[in-house]
């Protein structure tokens, strides 16, 4: 047993500040946690088809974003809250939260022009802001993101967008994966005081950018292996089914009231 | 700098949305033409990055955290017009799955984000880089590029919002969108970027670009030799945009004379309703110098004195160039 074994050690951990690492840890799980959640939903038996809730969301914003009248805004906020109530609680208290948050922060935002005289702004913006989120929520919650893109195919995005956003979307995954490893590691080797962790911010960043010029060369090769071209095509066994006729009939309700109202 | 619903009008978020469209029209011809078909994915890979790197905290002095935009940076790796691919996707992720940015404001925000940020920090960057020819005329150009860059960009939208109370209000004069004139949201969306977030996206763009020049300096992207008339063309631009500021006197309540907007009443915590209608309420006003120059009419006062800074910002770079040739002898 060699001498220095026999000694104690008292070695005293210096504080040392590192909340941006855990802070980008958190964003980052936040964000890969949403996404795996998200490639999961599929429509049920009773669902809309994303071509028509893509539509209908975006329907929905243009008529918000117009109106002037808080009846109007009361009657979309009906439907929502009906479209919410089919939704499992876990996603419900997503979507409310992230529109109240937001919701909150445009009311603070626009809080001074209150005392300025402009009584319209702080009930209505805030309010509108919450419908919008929500109804964006609901369109994210519900529809898996393949979904999403083979809609956004149908109303005539060039193939490059789609391409890119597709990628995107997978990649943001991997890329994620791999930068919360990198991020561990930063934290595991800090032991004590670190001062030198705040040149490895920017080697994670750039490690992760050649990574990914790395990747997008493999995966190029690998698809093109697999015979793709560059152009997509939407299969479409599009049926027309009661969720859809349903779906449409109570938007062309909303252009209704939105006429009626003014 | 994220914009939301519902604080620009639909007008003019289809406004932006359509001066938008040729720049990506013209972004992904160019690609095309740059980059081969194998390197196609990387347009989704850069967009991811772009993602991640919001995600990214950087650490702040008074123990806060702030997070990089980065498009200058992805423009001077992969060239501006990935750039404004790649930044477009990533917000328009955003705005569809995270509530992050609006649906109806994401032409908005692609013009600030992904067209003004990347094209106005790419080509300063490349300006100051081809007159300085050395390592630090490099790193110059990138920290310059990229600050100036994200300011641009918090510029555009601070003009976006301060023009909804000129151009929309109902019949009673209240302000249908955003309700705060140029005079408030300019210093508002400016004063930050200027103190906070340029330092933070300039830092790390420069941190970064070093980085990757040290590990793998092959990977950068080679733009063709830009003649510097866009650069020209940009400063003339914005000379000519500096008298927006005055825009907001009086038009937005009719209730400020010019004479009162130097005028500074910090009653930013004021209780109740000032009958009065307007007096500036916004302490930050005091932070911002008055440009005018005494005894002429303001607007031209804005452009002598915008003028005056570029001319004598172009003046220290030249000397600072012909300094560098003359130590080095003539290597052109």
């Amino acid at each position: 047993m060699p001498e220095w074994l026999l000694k104690d050690e008292n070695y005293q951990l210096l504080p040392d500040r590192d909340t941006f690492i855990d802070k980008s840890i958190l964003s980052l799980l936040r964000i890969l946690s949403r996404i795996r959640a998200q490639s999961g939903y599929v429509g049920g038996k009773h669902g809309v088809h994303a071509l028509w809730k893509v539509a209908g969301t975006f329907l929905l914003i243009v008529l918000l974003s117009l109106s002037r009248n808080i009846w109007f805004l009361a009657a979309v906020g009906a439907y929502l809250l009906a479209a919410l109530s089919l939704m499992p609680a876990e996603r419900i208290l997503r979507i409310l939260k992230t529109g109240l948050v937001i919701s909150f922060f445009s009311f603070l935002i626009l809080l001074p022009s209150f005392f300025m005289g402009n009584r319209y702004s702080l009930v209505m913006i805030p309010l509108k802001t919450l419908a919008t989120v929500t109804a964006v929520g609901i369109l994210s919650h519900t529809t898996g993101w393949h979904c999403v893109t083979g809609a956004l195919k149908s109303f005539f995005i060039p193939d490059i967008f789609i391409f890119v956003l597709d990628i995107t979307i997978k990649y943001i995954v991997l890329l994620g994966e791999l930068s919360l490893d990198l991020f561990y590691s930063l934290k595991l080797r800090s032991v004590g005081k670190n001062t030198g962790k705040y040149s490895s911010l920017s080697g994670i960043a750039g490690t992760l950018f050649l990574r990914s010029k790395e990747m997008a060369e493999d995966m190029y090769s690998a698809m093109e292996c697999r015979g793709f071209t560059g152009s997509y095509r939407v299969r479409r066994r599009f049926r027309f089914t009661a969720a859809d006729f349903l779906y449409v009939m109570v938007h062309a309700a909303f252009i209704a009231i939105f006429v009626y109202l003014g | 700098m994220h914009i939301p619903d519902n604080y620009l009008s639909p007008a003019t978020c289809a406004a932006l949305g359509a001066a938008v469209v040729p720049f990506w029209a013209v972004s992904v011809k160019k690609v095309k033409k740059e980059i081969t078909r194998a390197k196609m994915p990387l347009l989704g890979i850069g967009a991811s990055f772009s993602f991640l790197m919001m995600m990214f905290n950087v650490p702040l002095p008074g123990g806060t955290t702030g997070h990089a935009v980065g498009g200058t940076l992805l423009a001077i790796l992969l060239g501006p017009f990935s750039a404004c691919i790649s930044v477009s996707v990533a917000l328009l992720i955003q705005a569809l799955f995270f509530g992050d940015g609006g649906i109806l404001s994401f032409g908005a925000n692609c013009f600030n984000m992904a067209f003004v940020l990347p094209f106005v920090g790419y080509f300063i960057y490349k300006f100051i880089r081809d007159r300085v020819r050395s390592e630090k005329g490099e790193y110059l150009g990138i920290v310059i590029g990229s600050y100036i860059g994200i300011n641009t960009a918090a510029l555009c939208a601070a003009i976006e919002f301060g023009i909804q109370p000129l151009l929309f209000r109902d019949a009673a004069g209240q302000a249908l969108y955003s309700p705060y004139p140029l005079s408030v949201a300019i210093p508002a969306m400016l004063i930050p970027h200027l103190l906070v977030a340029g330092v933070v996206e300039a830092a790390f763009t420069a941190a970064i670009f070093a980085f990757i020049k040290k590990v793998s300096p092959g990977t950068i992207y080679k733009g063709a030799k830009e003649k510097s008339k866009a650069v020209y063309g940009l400063l003339a631009a914005l000379i000519l945009l500096t008298p927006l500021g005055l825009l907001a006197t009086g038009t937005a309540w009719g209730e400020w004379g010019a004479d009162e907007i130097g005028e500074v009443v910090s009653n930013g915590r004021a209780l109740g309703f000032i009958p009065q209608g307007m007096q500036n309420g916004f302490s930050f006003e005091a932070m911002m110098p008055d440009y005018s120059v005494g005894g002429i009419p303001e607007v031209a006062g804005y452009i002598l004195s915008a003028v005056a800074g570029v001319a004598v910002l172009l003046i220290v770079f030249k000397i600072v160039s012909s300094l560098k040739k003359n130590n080095h002898g003539v290597h052109e």
